[in-house]
Order: structure tokens, then sequence, then C-alpha cells
């Protein structure tokens, strides 16, 4: 861990080109952003058909007249078939290939009485109630199905551009379209961006941004985004999702408040992020995310970070993109801020993801679609672009957390920051399982964090 | 301490159930000191329930349903006022109770858990027209004890969540007995119903933890037809069944009891 050679903010008034190294990716192989998703990527996606989003619908949790049951290995089938009969089931059907039986409980018998006869039954291996399920809420944004593997993942190929595809794995995903169900945010839950400001006027965000917010860079009251790495990150967050157009944010119905700390360069002084952490917090954010971050410790700015987790903000920041070890600062501060690794469409690690003690979590960081400004990608093209690093998976899990703080007003910054942390999935548990300093708990799971879950 | 509030609300309304059902007792002038055990009788009693409720902080309704094993003494003085105890245990369901309040959300979606059951319940026949005779009735249950630990699998740490619960319904109402049948005398009922129920869940989750307690307090209204029947001279059955109204839809109880007369 390197440490400052001053304390002074101005002896240290290390120009943070290093910010500009959390915004690309350390890995050659994965070029620092695709300015310009192809048209004939972007047009992909309009020949779909897209549907509203399917509801919940109301009925019981689970069959009132049926059960599935399991037996243990060595019980054979006509004997298992035999012992449910003298059960007095009135049907019994084998599901073959894995042996579970669903079975019709007896008239006048309840399924909770059925599964509790079944389970003192020591050849019964497993009984359970026969769920209902339901489709997930799934947003129409047009790129959601066909671009945010992040998201939902369901195994199919991420066309980046028609040179650039890749097969993903069904299930290495966020989760977010089951969490969805049970959580979609508040509008008046807030993500402040600290990062090189927003476009407000961006279609896909102008309606979930709460102010102009501040330009410490230029030191003005406008935010306004003259890089695109901002503006990107804002849409992951929190872009306008279920409005059929571009991406679905994380936190759907949550709100942006652009905070810009960088210059058009996208490299900052400490001083302006600072600045920067301690406005968002006195201008009613309930999440702060910082994509960007350096490998030099400073104590302002942790004391800028303790600052807005005591007023009960979840301060969420990306791990850096060396692939090496050594955290980035903010993200190294870890009793109070949120380090986040960057995980790919697989589930894999990324390797330019920077890891150490302090990392917390992993989430989606590598092709990242988002929202971008129309200047930037050229006018005629989408605005949008795809982009790695770990700053695209900070704001995955800044969105997550002011979901949690949505649904959950009264929990502290500390037990959110614990919910993100219990509920990942550890996806690296093959090499390294438990905590590790490469994914920390796991890649983050928004439909543990978020949906109930049920005791049987 | 929550549950011994919870023990003196019970007896508060124990207390208050009884003496209403008694009170046209004491305006018949008829003194305690004259009242004497006409007969006694001890059995057993099954009793289902369901009420469904709207728990605090809950938008949806979700159902509690128990069902009551008990052994049952009635009492029946001179003046015709029958008193009952009862006691036994008490499975009580709850299912899709959500405790979405705590850290990680809890849907109790389990078995039936089973409490102790204590009850007590009273008539007082008031006026007598004919064939008809018109009565008080007071009830009180009071269900508590329900305990359990529930692991919780597939997180990062280790973690459990505790529940207890406690459930007490206390019913005041009228009765209409028809009296010519030689063995057996159906009623009509109509009574008021409340019900109180709590159910503390408690999660833990490594250094991760919270407490959510639901609470319910409903008031409806309940009618229901039963008979009180001598099978023989010792041998006398109870029965009854009825329904709860509810906004949407219809609850229902049934009693059956077996009493041996003595």
């Amino acid at each position: 861990m390197t440490k400052p050679s001053g304390r002074s903010l101005k002896a240290a008034a290390v120009l943070l080109c290093a910010v500009c190294a959390a915004f690309g990716t350390g890995d050659a192989s994965i070029p620092r952003s695709v300015k310009r998703p192809s048209l004939s990527a972007a047009r992909q996606a309009r020949p779909f058909r897209v549907e509203g989003p399917v509801r919940r619908r109301p009925g019981a949790a689970y069959a009132p007249d049926r059960v599935l049951v399991r037996f243990r290995p060595g019980v054979d089938e006509a004997y298992a078939d035999g012992l449910l009969r003298s059960y007095g089931f009135p049907a019994v059907r084998r599901i073959p290939g894995i042996g579970v039986y669903s079975v019709k409980t007896a008239a006048g018998v309840s399924v909770t009485e059925t599964l509790a006869m079944l389970r003192r039954n020591g050849d019964v291996e497993l009984a359970r109630p026969d769920r209902r399920a339901r489709l997930a809420d799934v947003p129409d944004d047009a790129f959601f199905a066909g671009y945010q593997y992040a998201l939902r993942n369901t195994g199919g190929i991420l066309a980046v551009t028609p040179f650039l595809q890749y097969q993903t794995t069904a299930g290495a995903d966020i989760k977010a379209a089951t969490a969805w169900d049970s959580v979609k945010g508040d509008s008046e839950t807030v993500i402040a961006i600290l990062d090189t400001g927003v476009d407000m006027t961006h279609p896909d965000l102008a309606g979930k941004i709460v102010s102009g917010g501040h330009d410490f860079a230029n030191d003005d009251d406008d935010a306004t985004d003259d890089h695109w790495h901002g503006t990107h990150v804002a849409g992951i967050a929190a872009a306008g999702t279920d409005n059929s157009i571009g991406i679905a944010g994380v936190a759907w119905n949550c709100r942006i408040l652009p905070v810009k700390v960088t210059d058009q360069t996208g490299s900052g002084w400490y001083s302006w992020i600072i600045d920067g952490i301690v406005w968002a917090a006195d201008h009613g954010a309930d999440v702060i995310n910082l994509s960007l971050g350096d490998l030099i410790d400073d104590p302002f700015l942790k004391d800028a970070c303790r600052y807005a987790h005591d007023k009960g903000i979840i301060v969420v920041a990306s791990a850096g993109n060396d692939g090496t070890e050594g955290v980035f600062y903010p993200a190294a501060y870890d009793e109070y801020v949120l380090a986040v690794a960057a995980s790919d469409f697989n589930d894999a690690l990324a390797a330019f993801s920077s890891y150490g003690p302090e990392v917390d979590v992993a989430a989606p960081g590598v092709w990242i679609l988002g929202p971008a400004p129309q200047w930037y990608v050229g006018t005629g093209a989408q605005p949008y672009l795809f982009a790695s690093g770990t700053s695209m998976a900070a704001p995955h899990v800044a969105g997550l957390a002011a979901l949690i703080r949505s649904a959950k007003p009264d929990l502290t910054a500390d037990d959110i920051m614990k919910v993100i942390r219990y509920t990942a999935d550890d996806i690296n548990r093959a090499t390294a399982p438990g905590r590790d300093d490469h994914a920390g708990y796991g890649r983050i799971n928004m439909t543990k964090a978020l949906a109930p879950y049920i005791i049987d | 301490m929550r549950l011994g509030r919870s023990r003196i609300r019970a007896g508060l309304v124990f207390g208050a159930v009884i003496g209403f059902a008694a009170a046209p007792a004491a305006t018949t002038g008829l003194a305690a000191a004259q009242l004497n055990v006409r007969s006694f009788s001890a059995g057993l009693g099954y009793e289902y329930l369901s009420r469904t409720v709207v728990w605090n902080g809950d938008t949806d309704a979700s159902r509690l349903r128990a069902s009551l094993v008990t052994a049952r003494a009635d009492f029946e003085l001179d003046n015709g006022i029958v008193f009952s105890l009862s006691a036994g245990l008490a499975p009580t369901d709850v299912a899709a109770l959500t405790f979405n309040r705590l850290p990680i959300g809890l849907q109790y979606d389990g078995a039936p858990l089973t409490g102790f059951v204590f009850g007590a319940e009273a008539f007082v026949p008031v006026h007598r027209y004919s064939d008809f005779e018109i009565g008080g009735t007071g009830r009180f249950v009071y269900s508590f004890g329900m305990e359990k630990t529930w692991p919780l699998e597939d997180f990062a740490v280790e973690g459990e969540a505790k529940g207890s619960m406690s459930w007490l319904e206390a019913a005041i109402g009228g009765r209409v007995s028809y009296l010519s049948f030689e063995r057996i005398i159906p009623y009509l009922e109509i009574s008021v119903r409340w019900l109180h129920a709590g159910f503390e869940m408690t999660e833990t989750l490594g250094d991760l933890g919270g407490t959510e307690t639901k609470r319910v307090d409903d008031l409806g209204f309940g009618i229901a037809l039963g008979a009180d029947a001598d099978l023989t001279d010792r041998l006398g059955a109870t029965v009854k069944a009825g329904l709860v109204p509810y906004s949407g839809g219809v609850d229902g109880l049934v009693t059956v009891g077996l009493l041996y007369k003595f």
C-alpha cells in the first residue's frame, strides 16, 4: 500500500491522471471503449418483438393439492411407488431422469400436513411444496434483452460488434429481473454520480436527473458531461427503465444527482472529489458512486467518505483497473466504502480488476452497454457505447444499494453494505472458496438481497 | 417482556369476556353463593378457525389458520349458566407472512407452528319464549409458546431466523336455541369476534441482524349454527360450524366436542 510522502492536500496535489486508469482497462486485449456501437449492432435489437412487462399474478405461493418428493439414493423405484401409494395419495407421477415424484395430496389433507408426513419417513430425502413460478418483471428497454447480460444473462451471444462476439453463460448476471419483482425503488432515493458529469439531455437519463448538480472542475452548478464516462456510469446505475428505449438501469425508479469532479480529460484533483462527496452528502444523496480513484491514500479523502457514511449514505467505489494487488482509494477505505471488482459474462473475474483485502464484492464490468452523449458518439449513431472497467462494475452495486435503501429506509449504511456482501454469489469458490481478495464475497445477487428468503 | 405484556392482555380480555357474559346473571338477582354446579362434563374438543387479516405494514391479506385440540371441562350451574374451560395444543399456520423490514426479507411459508392454547367460554340464558331460549355467549382463546428456529442457507455467512408467535381471540354474542327436541338443542349464534396476533421474527446473518414484529388486530362478526346433543345419558356431543365474512371472502370455523357427564 503506497503512502503519500506528505499529508497536506496541497502538497499532495497530485493530478490524478490515474483517474483515467480507472476509466479504462488494464487488459490490453480489451479495448478501453468502443465509442460507437455499430449501427448493425444497434439495429439487431429493433426486430425483436417487445412485450410489456409481465406482472405478478396473484394467487397461492404453491399448489394447494400437490407436493414434490425425492427419495434417498438406494431406494428403488418400485418400493418408492408402493410407499407413496400406501399413503393413499390419489395420484403419483414420477418425473423421469431426476427421480422426483409429483404427488397429489389426499382429500382433506393439506400440503403442510402431507409434507410433514413425508418428511417423517426416513426414506424421503426431500419433500417440497410445488411452488408457483412466474415470469420476472422484464423491462421493455430496447437493448435490455440483447445486450444487458449483466442484469439478466440467458446464455446467448453478446455481439459487441459484428467482429467482437462472445458466448455468455446463462445465469452469470446480477439477477436483476427477478429482484425487480420485489423492489423497483422509488424516485425519492437518489444516487449521486461523482464523475465527469452527466448528459442531462440524454433520452434515457433526462427524466431521472434530480437537478443540475454541481461542477467542481469549473465551479458552477452545471454538471453536464464533457467526457462520456459519467453519463455511462449514471445510466448503468439508474437509466430510465421500462421506457422502451435504450437500456435498463439497475435502480429502476431511483434518480441521479450529477456531480462533476473531473475535467474533460477525465482527471480531477482530490480536492474536487472531497468537495463532491461532501456536497452530495449535503444535497440529498442516498448513495454515492465513485467510479474513480488512485493508489494514493489521503486522510482528507477518507474524512469525506466517513462524513458521507456517517450520514447514512452508502458509498460505492471501483477497485481499480490495474489488474494487480492494490485497491484504489477511496474504494480501499474499508469501513466506509464498498470496493467493487469486475466480473464478466461468464462470471469470471476480469483480468484488469485490481485486488486486495479491501475488495467487498464483484459486479459485471466487461463490455457493459451504457448511454453516452450524442455529441460524443456522433450524429446518427445510437447514443450508447460498450465499455469495460471496474468503473462499470461499481454502478451496478450503487444501483442495488439504492434499491435496498428504497425498500428498507430504516437500515443503516453499514447494514446495507453487509446485505450486499453477504448475499453475493461466490463465483470463484472453485479456486478461492469464501471471501477472497479478488471477488470479495462474490458477484452481487440482487434477488438474494431484495426478494424475501422463504422459510419452509 | 413482550410475551409478558401479551399474557397480561390475555388475562384482561379473559376477565372482560367472562364478566360480560356473566353480567345477565347478575341482573336476575341471583347471588353467587346460591349457585351450585348442576352438572360437570369433561371430554375432548377440536376446533378449526381461519381468519383472513392484513398484518401491520402489509398491503395484502393473508390467512391465519389454527387447529385446536383440547381437553375440555364444562360446568353447568343451577341457573343454566354454562362455563367451559379448555387447554391443549394449537398448530397455527400463517402462510406467506412476510417480514420485509428485516435486512434480508423473510417469507414464512413453512409448516404450522404448534403452541399451547387455553380457553374459556360461557353461555348465560337470558330469556325463554315458548320453545326458544335467548342467551348471551362469551368466549376467549389464547395460544402461546409457538417458537421455532430456521437456518438461513446459501449466504456468504451463516445465519438463522427465529420466530415466536402468539394469538388470542375473544368473542361476544347472542344465541337463540330451540328446546323442543328431547336430546338435541340446535342453536343459531351471532358474535362479534376480535383477533389479536403477534409474530416476532429475529434474523441473524453473521454480524448482521434485525428483529421485526408483525401484529394484527382484527374485528369481525361471525354467524354459526350448532347443536348440543345427548348421545346417551352420560355421553354428550357438541358441534358448531360458522362463517366469518370479510371484505372479499368468508372465513370458516368448526367446533366438535365429545363430553362425558359426571
